[in-house]
C-alpha cells in the first residue's frame, strides 16, 4: 500500500480533530462526534483512534491543560499534522471524483 | 463546599489503573472523569454512573491491555519524516508484571503442559493420589459431618436438654436417660420457670389405618410442649394448640403425602393401635420430616396419654419408660439449675439414695450420690448412655476425620517427594530463568501454578468420582449422605481451604524450594543430587507410620469384632428362625395357628414366642423392658423378657435349678417367673427356686413364684453386660416374636416353608423371617460399618503411601542410573546392586515401625478397654503388621531397583 490507510472512523476521528481546531481531546471529540453524527461513541474508541492516528502521524499531541473537572490530571491534546491535512485532502479528492463519475441519472432518455 | 461533589466509582477506577499502561493513566483517566461530569449534569448521577462503568468496561480491550510500546513517548516534532524507527522499546514500568504479561502467561502455560506431557506417570500418580484421596476425604467428611451437625437446626438450642439420672454407684457410675412418667409433671410444678417440658415416647411402629387401608408408622408419644421445645416446622395447624386435645394427631409431610394422597388431611381422622386397644384421632397439624441428623424421629405424634401403660405408670417412680427434654429459660445455664435440682432428687428418689448408701456409695465430686441432670441437645447424639443405640460416641466421628486427614497428608507427602524428587530434573531450566532475569517470584509462581494445575485435576476427578460413588457408598455404608450437603456454603468454604492449603503446602514447598536454586550452581551442573534430603526421608518415615498405625487399628478391631460375634451368647443361635409378627395379625394367635400348622412337620424342632428378638431382625426393632423393687431391703433391677411355652427349648437353654414353664402345670401362666443365674446372685438367695420375687412393700398376693434358674444369657448386645433378667408368661401380652428351632438339613427349604405357612397366618403381613444367627451379626452393624470404613481408608491409605514409594523410588533410581552403571562396569553383581539400592527404603520403613508399633499398642489397648469383654492384644498382630510393611515396601521399590540393575551399563553410561 502506497499510502498509509485510513479507516472511516479513524476518518471521522481525524476531521474533527481537524475542527476542533486545537481544543481537541477525548471528551470533546466524542462529544464533537455524537452531536454531528448521532452515533454512540465511546471514549476508549476514540482513543484507540487517536492513537493509532498519531502513530501513523496524522496527528500529533502533547499533555497540557489540567483542570479541576478531572481531578487536577492533564490533558492530552491533539493537533492535525500536515500529512494529516494531506491525506484528508487526497481522501476528499479521490472522493469528489468518484462522485462526479456516477453516471448523471436525467441524461438517460428512454425510447419506448 | 456545601455540597458533595459527586464521584465516580473507585473500583472502576482502580481496574482502569490495573489495565492500563502507566503512561496512558492520567489522559484516559482524566477524559474518563470529565465525561463522568458531564453526565452527571445530563442525566444524574445513577446514570452517570452505570455510564462511566460501562464506558470503563470498554476499555478492556486487548489494545490497551497489551499496549507496552509507546508512539507517545517521542516528541512528535519530525512528524512529516515518519518512519517505523520512530518506535522504542520502553522498559514498561517498575511494578511486577507477571500476572499481567499475556505473554510470559501463555509460555508458563506452554511450559507446563509439556513438561507435564513429558513425565505423563509422574502427572498421573499425582492426579489418580490426589484424587483419590479427595474421594475418601469428602465421604468421611460429609459422614462426620452429618453426625456434627445432629439437631443443630432447633431455635434455641443451647437451651435445650435431655434429663438424665446419675448414680455414683460403688461399682461404676451409672447414667440412664429414662424417665419415670410422674417426673415430668413434677418437673413442671416444683420448677415453674421451666420453659417448657415434654415427655417422649417412641416405640415400635404402630398400625394405623385411613379410610381402610394401613400404614406402618413410627408413633410418637408426647406432651404438648413438644412443640414449644423443638422447631420442628409446622405446615399446617396452629402450634399452640395443635396437641391440646388427647384425640389430637400431627402427621409428618411424608405420612400425609402417602396416606391421604393430594387430599388435605386436616381434620380427617385416622385410627392408631391393632384390635384390642384402637383409638381414633382426628388429624390437627402436619409436620415437616424429621431431617436425617436429628435425633427425634416420627411419622405421627400424639399425647403421650395415650400410650398404653400410661394409667398404670403414671404416678410409678420406679417405671422408667421414655426420655424428657426440657427448655431452661434464657440467662439459666446448665449447672445453675443443676444445682436447683439437688432438693428435687432428694425428694423423690429418697428409696435410690438409700440404697445407694447401703452400698457404700460416696458423693462424686458435686456432692451428688444421686441426681437428676442434664445434657445439652447438641450432645446427645454423641452420648450412648444417653441417646441409646442410635448414639455416635464423638470419638468415632474424630476417628472418621483423623482418618480422611491421614489420608491426605499422605497424598500431599507424595506430592511433595515427588515434587522435589523432580525438581533436579528441572533445575536446568530453573537455571537459564534465573539466568535470563527471571525473579524468584516469578519462578516460585510459575512452578507453583503447575502443581496447582496438577491439584485442580486431582481434585476435579475426585468430585466427580464422589458424585458418582455416592449411591455405592449409601448402599455399603448406609452412609445417609448426600450429594446436596455438598452445596451447602460451609461445606464448600471447607473443601474450598482444604484445596487451597494442600496446593500451598504440597505445591508450594517444593516450589519454593526449587525457586532458590542457585543459578550458578545449577547451570555449572554442581547441584547436588546426591544427598536423599532429611526432609523426603521424614516425609516418606511419616508415611508409613500412619498407614502402619492404621493397619494394626484395624486388623485389631476387627479381631475384636469378630471375638464378639463368636462368643458363646448363652443360647444356641444357630438353626433358629426368628419371626417378626407386625402390627397387622395378633401375635399370640399368630403363634397358636403357627403351631397348629406345624405340630407334626418333622423339620420343625420347636415353636416359641416372646416380646424381645434376639439381636436385630428385618424389622430393625429393638427393645428393652426392665423392672426395679427393693427385694428384702435390696435394690434390684431386672431385665423383663415376655416369652411362652417352649422358649428354653427352642434355643438350648438348660435350666440349673427347678424347671421350664410346663402346659401341664395350669398356673404356670400366671406369676410364675424363670430368673437368671446373675439374678439369684442379685437377690442373694443361693437357691431361689419356690421362693416368691415382688417388692417388699407389696403385701397383696400378687407376688411370682420362682419355679427355675437358667445359665445367664445374653439378651443384649456383648458390648453391654449381662444383665440379669427375669422370664414370665402371660396370656394378655402381646407376642412381638415367633422363634422355630428347625432341623440342621434343609435349613434354607425350611425357611421357604415357613414363608408359605406365614401366608396363611398373617396374609396382610411380609414375612421377615430370619435366622438367629444374622440377627446377632445385626448387632455388631455399627461397629461392622466402622470398621469397613477404617479398613477401606486404611488400605488406600497403605496403597498411597506405596504410590508414593514407587514414584519415589522411580525417579532416585533414574538419577543413579550412571551410578549403577559404574558399578556394574566395576564388577558389582546384580543382587548387590539389588540391596544396594534397596536398603535406604527399607531403613525408613524400619524407623517408621519403631514409632508406629508403641503408638498403636497403646491406643488399641485404651480403646479394648472400653469393652467389657475383650480380646488379648497379640505380638504377632504387631509383628505381621510390621513383616508385612517391609515386605510390601521392598516388592514397590523391587520393580524399579531390579530393572535398573538389569541394564545394560553401556546404555547408561552413553548418553550426553
Amino acid at each position: 500500500m502506497g499510502r498509509a490507510y485510513l479507516g472511516e472512523f479513524e476518518e471521522l476521528v481525524l476531521l474533527t480533530v481537524a475542527v476542533l481546531e486545537g481544543g481537541a481531546y477525548g471528551v470533546t471529540i466524542v462529544a464533537e462526534l455524537k452531536q454531528r453524527t448521532d452515533r454512540t461513541i465511546s471514549l476508549s474508541g476514540v482513543h484507540i483512534a487517536l492513537y493509532r492516528l498519531e502513530e501513523k502521524g496524522f496527528v500529533r499531541s502533547e499533555l497540557g491543560g489540567a483542570t479541576a473537572a478531572r481531578g487536577g490530571r492533564r490533558k492530552r491534546l491533539f493537533v492535525i499534522t500536515a500529512l494529516g491535512k494531506r491525506t484528508l485532502g487526497d481522501m476528499r479528492e479521490v472522493r469528489n471524483q468518484l462522485w462526479d463519475s456516477i453516471p448523471n441519472p436525467h441524461l438517460i432518455v428512454s425510447h419506448d | 463546599m456545601t455540597k458533595q461533589h459527586p464521584v465516580p466509582p473507585a473500583w472502576a477506577d482502580r481496574l482502569v489503573t490495573w489495565f492500563c499502561p502507566n503512561y496512558l493513566q492520567e489522559e484516559l483517566l482524566g477524559d474518563l472523569h470529565e465525561q463522568f461530569d458531564l453526565h452527571v449534569e445530563e442525566v444524574g448521577e445513577p446514570k452517570a454512573r452505570r455510564l462511566y462503568v460501562r464506558e470503563v468496561l470498554k476499555f478492556c480491550r486487548p489494545y490497551f491491555l497489551k499496549r507496552r510500546v509507546s508512539a507517545l513517548t517521542q516528541p512528535a516534532t519530525n512528524i512529516a519524516s515518519f518512519n517505523k524507527d520512530r518506535y522504542t522499546y520502553t522498559q514498561p514500568d517498575s511494578r511486577p508484571t507477571f500476572f499481567l504479561s499475556p505473554d510470559m502467561l501463555l509460555n508458563y502455560i506452554k511450559i507446563a503442559l509439556r513438561t507435564l506431557w513429558k513425565s505423563k506417570g509422574y502427572a498421573a500418580i499425582n492426579v489418580v493420589g490426589l484424587s483419590v484421596a479427595f474421594v475418601v476425604c469428602i465421604f468421611l467428611f460429609l459422614r462426620s459431618y452429618l453426625h456434627l451437625t445432629y439437631d443443630n437446626f432447633h431455635q434455641d438450642d443451647d437451651r435445650i436438654f435431655q434429663t438424665y439420672f446419675f448414680s455414683n454407684d460403688p461399682e461404676k457410675a451409672l447414667r440412664s436417660g429414662n424417665m419415670p412418667l410422674p417426673l415430668t409433671p413434677a418437673l413442671k410444678a416444683d420448677y415453674p420457670e421451666l420453659e417448657a417440658a415434654a415427655r417422649i415416647l417412641t416405640g415400635r411402629k404402630s398400625l394405623v389405618e385411613v379410610k381402610g387401608k394401613y400404614f406402618d408408622k413410627l408413633v410418637l408419644q408426647t406432651d404438648q410442649d413438644f412443640l414449644k421445645i423443638f422447631s420442628f416446622p409446622l405446615i399446617k395447624g396452629n402450634r399452640e394448640i395443635a396437641l391440646r386435645n388427647l384425640s389430637s394427631v400431627i402427621i409428618s409431610e411424608n405420612m400425609a403425602k402417602t396416606a391421604f394422597g393430594t387430599e388435605d388431611p386436616m381434620g380427617k381422622t385416622l385410627q392408631i393401635g391393632s384390635e384390642s386397644h384402637k383409638k381414633q384421632y382426628i388429624v390437627t397439624g402436619i409436620i415437616s420430616d424429621a431431617p436425617d441428623n436429628s435425633s427425634i424421629q416420627y411419622d405421627i405424634l400424639v399425647r403421650i396419654e395415650n400410650s398404653y401403660s400410661y394409667q398404670q405408670d403414671k404416678d410409678n417412680w420406679s417405671a422408667q419408660s421414655h426420655t424428657v427434654f426440657v427448655k431452661l429459660p434464657p440467662h439459666v445455664d446448665q449447672a445453675t439449675f443443676e444445682n436447683r435440682l439437688k432438693p428435687f432428687a432428694q425428694k423423690y428418689f429418697k428409696g435410690n439414695l438409700d440404697e445407694l448408701k447401703k452400698k457404700g456409695a460416696k458423693p462424686d465430686q458435686h456432692g451428688d450420690l444421686f441426681a437428676v441432670r442434664l445434657q445439652n441437645l447438641s450432645r446427645v447424639h454423641f452420648d450412648r448412655d444417653i441417646a441409646g443405640r442410635g448414639g455416635t460416641p464423638i470419638a468415632i466421628v474424630y476417628t472418621l476425620m483423623g482418618i480422611a486427614f491421614f489420608i491426605l497428608l499422605i497424598a500431599c507427602i507424595n506430592f511433595i517427594n515427588l515434587s522435589i524428587a523432580r525438581s533436579f530434573t528441572r533445575a536446568r531450566e530453573v537455571g537459564v530463568r534465573k539466568a535470563l532475569g527471571a525473579l524468584k517470584n516469578q519462578l516460585f509462581v510459575q512452578i507453583w501454578g503447575e502443581s496447582t494445575l496438577i491439584c485442580l485435576v486431582g481434585f476435579l476427578v475426585g468430585v466427580l468420582l464422589t458424585y458418582l460413588l455416592l449411591p455405592l457408598f449409601n448402599a455399603t455404608f448406609d452412609g445417609r449422605v448426600k450429594f446436596a450437603q455438598m452445596l451447602q456454603p460451609g461445606f464448600i468454604g471447607v473443601i474450598l481451604i482444604v484445596f487451597v492449603l494442600v496446593t500451598f503446602v504440597a505445591g508450594g514447598y517444593p516450589a519454593w524450594q526449587m525457586a532458590k536454586f542457585n543459578a550458578v550452581e545449577v547451570l555449572k551442573g554442581k547441584l547436588s543430587i546426591k544427598r536423599p534430603g532429611a526432609i523426603r526421608n521424614s516425609l516418606i518415615v511419616t508415611q508409613f507410620i500412619m498407614s502402619s498405625l492404621l493397619a494394626c487399628c484395624t486388623i485389631i478391631a476387627s479381631q475384636q469384632l469378630n471375638f464378639l460375634r463368636t462368643r458363646p451368647l448363652g443360647f444356641q443361635k444357630e438353626q433358629v428362625i426368628s419371626i417378626p409378627v407386625g402390627n397387622q395379625v395378633n401375635g399370640r394367635q399368630a403363634l397358636g395357628r403357627l403351631r397348629n400348622t406345624l405340630a407334626n412337620d418333622p423339620s420343625i424342632l420347636s415353636i416359641s414366642g416372646t416380646g424381645i428378638n434376639l439381636g436385630r431382625g428385618k424389622d430393625r426393632v429393638s427393645s428393652r423392658s426392665s423392672i426395679g423393687f427393693t427385694y428384702k431391703g435390696r435394690k434390684v433391677s431386672s431385665d423383663l423378657l415376655l416369652i411362652d411355652f417352649d422358649y428354653l427349648k427352642t434355643l438350648k437353654i438348660k435350666p440349673i435349678a427347678g424347671r421350664d414353664f410346663d402346659r401341664t402345670y395350669a398356673t404356670d401362666s400366671v406369676k410364675r417367673v424363670i430368673i437368671t443365674a446373675s439374678m439369684a446372685k442379685m437377690m442373694g438367695e443361693s437357691n431361689p427356686v419356690g421362693m416368691l420375687l415382688g417388692d417388699d412393700a407389696d403385701s397383696s398376693n400378687t407376688k411370682s413364684q420362682i419355679i427355675g434358674v437358667v445359665p445367664d444369657f445374653h439378651l443384649y448386645s456383648l458390648a453391654d453386660e449381662v444383665k440379669p433378667i427375669t422370664m414370665y408368661l402371660s396370656n394378655t401380652e402381646s407376642i412381638q416374636y415367633i422363634f422355630v428351632r428347625v432341623t440342621p438339613q434343609s435349613l434354607a427349604g425350611t425357611m421357604d416353608k415357613l414363608k408359605e405357612v406365614w401366608k396363611g397366618v398373617a396374609p396382610q403381613s411380609e414375612f421377615l423371617g430370619t435366622f438367629l444367627d444374622e440377627n446377632v451379626d445385626a448387632w455388631y452393624q455399627n461397629e461392622e460399618q466402622l470398621s469397613r470404613i477404617c479398613s477401606l481408608a486404611s488400605s488406600i491409605a497403605i496403597l498411597l503411601s506405596c504410590l508414593g514409594l514407587f514414584a519415589v523410588a522411580m525417579m532416585i533410581i533414574e538419577q543413579r542410573t550412571k551410578e549403577i552403571g559404574i558399578r556394574k562396569v566395576m564388577g558389582a553383581s546384580i543382587v548387590s546392586i539389588i540391596i544396594n539400592l534397596s536398603q535406604d527404603f527399607v531403613k525408613l520403613v524400619i524407623i517408621a515401625l519403631v514409632i508406629a508399633l508403641p503408638v498403636a499398642w497403646f491406643l488399641m489397648k485404651t480403646w479394648l478397654d472400653s469393652y467389657v469383654e475383650h480380646i488379648a492384644l497379640s505380638v504377632w498382630v504387631f509383628a505381621g503388621v510390621g513383616l508385612a510393611a517391609i515386605l510390601v515396601a521392598l516388592a514397590t521399590v523391587s520393580f524399579q531397583t531390579i530393572k535398573a540393575a538389569l541394564v545394560n551399563p553401556v546404555k547408561s553410561l552413553r548418553s550426553e
